[in-house]
């Protein structure tokens, strides 16, 4: 049994056609353990113009901190590209006191060097961990600046869930190569980053 | 007890120098720990009372409950000077 759809043969005897179903292209994956960053050196290149990295259960090694990024245009030698962003967030804690949908001002940067934070507080307990994405928009571009969109959630230290949406770009027309991940303090001891490519 | 970091996958010791960035991260972090809590307390408390301003407006009388209510807001951060202190605050039931 096949489905074809205006003269394109999408599934043929059970089996998708090549070209559908394959725009997500495993890159890497990294692993944390106790780990003070996590670095993307390599595969962040002109082949894709689109990068995905997904968080999944990132968990700290200390309680309350916040989990953010910086850019690279020289191979991670240094992580200091400059910054403009803005970030929101929508919180609601399990006692159901405290509910809202804000701009975080101390979230933002208005060009800056300093790493960028994607969260607020994450908490440290067993069970408590980060999950989301960020999307990075053709690092390779040397005419335009680079994009990026982030959008996560985290169980906070106080017991609530946040989910933080973050956009801005690196003020950079150079390309873009690596990109590096860590805790405002602490370790991240446990989780996984994973990097897809966009075709 | 030496950090390590993952690049590319390979667990990597920091060098002296990124030891030293990080210890100092660290501390800038930890320094400012009273500041973010009590930023993000005052947040919420704005929050709150602009929720209830609609009860101040000239053609209506704010009852006694909520005047008690938005003055307790106003005044939940007196004798907060811990971050203990902030995370554990007490807010007042909205009437």
């Amino acid at each position: 049994m096949g489905l074809i759809s205006n003269g394109t043969t999408i599934f043929d005897n059970g089996s998708m056609a090549s070209g559908f179903g394959s725009s997500l292209k495993f890159i890497s994956k990294a692993t944390a353990s106790a780990s003070a960053s996590i670095e993307f050196t390599s595969g962040i290149d002109s082949t894709y113009k689109e990068y995905v990295f997904y968080f999944v259960n990132l968990h700290p090694a200390n309680d309350a901190v916040q989990f953010q990024f910086n850019l690279s245009t020289d191979g991670g030698s240094t992580y200091a590209v400059t910054k403009t962003t803005t970030f929101f967030r929508a919180r609601h804690r399990e006692d159901d006191v405290v509910t809202s949908l804000d701009y975080k001002t101390a979230n933002d940067l208005a060009q800056s060097t300093s790493d960028q934070i994607l969260n607020d507080g994450l908490g440290n307990d067993n069970d408590q961990a980060l999950s989301g994405s960020l999307t990075l928009f053709n690092p390779s571009s040397t005419t335009f600046v680079k994009h990026f969109i982030s959008d996560i959630n985290e169980i906070q230290d106080n017991d609530m869930s946040l989910r933080g949406f973050l956009a801005g770009y690196g003020n950079t027309t150079s390309a873009i190569d690596a990109v590096k991940f860590q805790m405002s303090s602490g370790n991240i001891d446990a989780g996984e980053i994973l990097l897809f490519g966009v075709s | 007890m030496p950090r390590f970091k993952l690049v590319n996958g390979v667990q990597v010791q920091l060098t002296a120098e990124e030891e030293a960035a990080r210890d100092a991260e660290e501390a800038a972090w930890t320094a400012g720990a009273f500041d973010r809590a009590i930023a993000n307390l005052r947040a919420e408390r704005d929050r709150k009372i602009a929720e209830t301003d609609y009860h101040a407006l000239s053609d209506n009388t704010m009852s006694a409950e909520m005047t008690t209510y938005r003055q307790a807001l106003r005044d939940i951060t007196n004798g907060l000077d811990t971050v203990e202190k902030v995370n554990n605050v007490t807010w007042p039931t909205k009437p």
